[in-house]
């Protein structure tokens, strides 16, 4: 059991290294075999520990395994260890399994990539990084895999680093992480400090509320960065330079859901600090309505389902937010199965059209590929959460709870996440009508090229039926209103502090569903049958054009000021202090040496006279002073 | 300590003045680097006889070592010199040290 939570986090880590140390010994196809295999033996052993805890009693099932102890100073002790309960097994399922369809993925979209080896190196040890993460027996080192989270999604996202976006998006993403990642540290330290541990079990002791306060307000910076919540969600976007697989495994199975792993693991102190609760709660509800509208007006086929991966990670803060655990934990499982579908079918499409992403040249795909048109069906119809699709089961669970959670600000989020299914249902069928839809534009009938019978295009197809058919089944897990397993299973961990009533969750499924539909009408009206022109309000479509102009509020606000400091600096401190006290020392010494070569006549005589009169004047100052 | 013939030191003294000044002036005043090498000879010779004067005046063995020293010293250096002067000579520059000038600053 706890072994094979080892084996889970150890092997792709083992295959990251093996792919680095091999080289060129290794071929392109097998370094992609090993970091898919690595994975499948990660799944293994995760399942083995799943099978592990199920053998135990509820109330028995947390185990701690550490290695060695790791960092330990005064009487602050932390080991390197691992944690097998329900909530690590559920995330070591959904990393080390979607990853693992997403790595083998990756062997058919890089087949002829120039560096695929460090392609399969960086996922492998991104997966590793995730796996780290939500296997951290301590915070310390969640923190730790939490930076390599960071660090691993800099390398994938610049890539291709001969692009000088993908670089600039690279470094986005790692400085806006990098100010998720300080606040955390800031309130490790506050823990260490006030409670002399990291382990989990510290969060639940007793803290003054200004403690309380500032630690999840730390912890919350920290998920915020790393979920891409406003406001530290302006990378996301950005991230889309990277490789289409990169973009699934950060967007579906790791990293942007690292943050409500994070808020889950650490319910205890948010449920000491209800206000900062509050607001993630609010910053989810306020992230899914503003990346739904941004999505709207998009026209990157990857960008429009980045933005409504924002938009469904903020359902997720809603979720942990208002304590409804086990719904925002379901809504990441399902999530991460619909959203790696939609970006692999994406990325078929992309492959298709010989690395086309502007869907305004797109269309009538439908007729070319339908079995593609099926496969982003599926994952469009469980996005907008139809039933009897997985998203269907998960959202309307989190509605639910928000309608429970009562009060003013508990409907308010309610409202805002039926604005959101309406809005979901609309951008997501924007997207399938008119990349699918029609008749096929010329750019298309150009550039189509379908895939062929071999192993690429295997690798493409397999996991992307895995995934078709999991975004199908996989919410009948759970039916709130009927069974709940989810929520039996992290019970342990995080019992929800929110409990819908059935009429709530009867209310809640009725006008999500209805939203939802009438979003896909409203789509298909426009786009689809094109009976109703495409509404044209030339300042809103400039406001989300634009993004709600956060970019250029963060230019404004931090980037201005910080370049005109810093010529300020140059030009009123480096230039005059430090290069030109350099340079004119340089001058005056040269003047010196100028007067001082006069006397160096080069007539011997003259030295010979000077040495002399030297002596000669020594001498009777000798003689005088004696 | 044993009484010694011979003039005080004094007369030895002043001598080894007059030689020293002779070699001095000679350096300073002439210009044929074979004179100014003959002069530093004087002004050497000058130097040991002050030494030896000593040395013999005070019972104590170190001048006449230092003496031999300088000797020593004087002849390797003699050595050098001459070597420049051919030299000198064998590529036709004028023996003038007024006119060995290129390190002027």
């Amino acid at each position: 059991m706890v072994w094979g939570a080892w084996i889970c986090l150890l092997s792709p880590l083992v295959a990251a290294c093996a792919i680095t140390v091999g080289g060129t010994h290794l071929s392109r196809r097998a370094a992609g075999w090993l970091a898919t295999s690595s994975c499948v033996v990660a799944f293994a052993g995760a399942v083995a520990s799943f099978v592990g805890l199920l053998t135990h009693t509820a109330s028995d099932r947390q185990f701690i395994s550490t290695a060695w102890t790791w960092i330990s100073g005064g009487r602050y002790q932390s080991g390197l260890s691992v944690i097998v309960d329900p909530l690590s097994v559920f995330m070591m399922l959904i990393v080390a399994g979607v990853g693992g369809l997403i790595v083998w993925y990756s062997i058919g979209y890089m087949d002829g990539d120039d560096e695929e080896r460090r392609y399969f190196a960086y996922m492998a040890l991104f997966v590793f990084s995730m796996l780290l993460l939500v296997q951290s027996g301590n915070l310390i080192l969640l923190l730790a895999g939490w930076g390599m989270v960071g660090l691993s999604s800099y390398l994938l996202i610049g890539y291709w680093h001969q692009r000088p976006t993908a670089v600039a998006a690279a470094k986005k993403a790692f400085v806006m992480n990098a100010i998720g990642d300080a606040t955390m540290a800031l309130a490790l330290f506050l823990l260490i400090q006030q409670g002399n541990s990291l382990e989990f079990g510290v969060l639940g002791g007793d803290f003054s509320s200004t403690v309380a306060n500032l630690v999840a307000l730390g912890l919350l910076g920290g998920a915020v960065a790393k979920s891409a919540q406003i406001p530290l969600h302006t990378w996301l976007p950005d991230a889309m330079e990277g490789p289409t697989p990169v973009s699934a495994l950060i967007h579906a199975a790791t990293m942007v859901t690292a943050g409500v792993y994070l808020i889950v693991r650490t319910h205890a102190i948010f449920e000491q600090a209800p206000k900062v609760a509050d607001v993630a709660a609010g910053l989810g509800a306020a992230t899914l309505l503003v990346a739904g509208l941004i999505a709207l007006v998009q026209v990157d086929i990857k960008r429009v389902i980045a933005y409504s991966t924002m938009s469904q990670i903020g359902y997720m803060f809603v979720g942990a937010g208002i304590g409804s655990y086990p719904n925002a934990m379901f809504h990441l499982m399902t999530h991460a199965f619909f959203k790696a579908l939609l970006f692999m079918t994406a990325g078929i499409v992309i492959h298709a059209l010989t690395d086309e992403q502007d869907i305004r040249k797109m269309g009538g795909l439908r007729q070319l590929a339908p079995k593609t048109y099926w496969a982003f069906l599926v994952g469009s119809l469980a996005l907008v959460g139809i039933f009897p699709f997985a998203g269907f089961f998960s959202k309307d669970s989190i509605l639910a709870a928000a309608m429970a959670k009562g009060g003013a600000f508990g409907y308010i989020l309610w409202a805002a996440g039926l604005a959101g299914t309406f809005l979901t249902g609309l951008y997501t069928f924007r997207l399938l009508f008119v990349v699918f839809w029609g008749e096929p534009s010329a750019f298309v009938r150009e550039h189509f090229h379908p895939l062929g019978r071999d192993v690429v295009a295997f690798s493409l197809a397999i996991p992307v039926g895995i995934l078709g058919v999991l975004s199908v089944v996989g919410g009948w897990i759970q039916f709130s209103p009927w069974w709940h397993p989810v929520e039996t299973w992290l019970q342990t961990v995080a019992e929800p502090i929110v409990s819908p009533a059935s009429w709530q969750e009867w209310t809640s499924i009725a006008l999500s569903l209805l939203l939802g539909l009438t979003g896909i009408g409203v789509a298909w009206a426009i786009y689809g049958a094109h009976r109703v022109a495409v509404p044209r309000i030339a300042w809103a479509q400039r406001t989300l054009e634009h993004k709600f102009y956060f970019d250029e509020a963060y230019d404004a606000l931090f980037y201005a000021p910080a370049v005109f400091l810093a010529n300020f600096l140059r030009r009123g401190v480096e230039q005059p202090l430090i290069a030109d006290s350099g340079r004119d020392l340089g001058d005056d010494t040269r003047d010196l040496g100028g007067i001082v070569a006069r006397a160096q006549t080069g007539l011997v005589r003259t030295y010979a006279l000077a040495i002399a009169t030297g002596v000669a004047v020594l001498a009777i100052v000798f003689v005088i002073v004696k | 300590m044993i009484a010694l013939l011979g003039p005080e030191i004094a007369w030895y003294l002043g001598v080894a003045a007059f030689l020293f000044a002779t070699g001095a002036f000679g350096v300073l005043l002439r210009r044929n680097p074979l004179i100014v090498l003959l002069s530093l000879e004087i002004m050497l010779n000058g130097a040991n006889l002050a030494l030896i004067g000593f040395s013999r005046n005070l019972g104590d063995g170190g001048g006449q070592i230092f003496a031999l020293a300088v000797m020593a010293v004087a002849a390797s250096e003699v050595v050098v010199g001459l070597g420049l002067v051919v030299a000198l000579n064998r590529k036709r520059i004028t023996l003038d040290v007024d006119r060995l000038n290129t390190l002027r600053g």
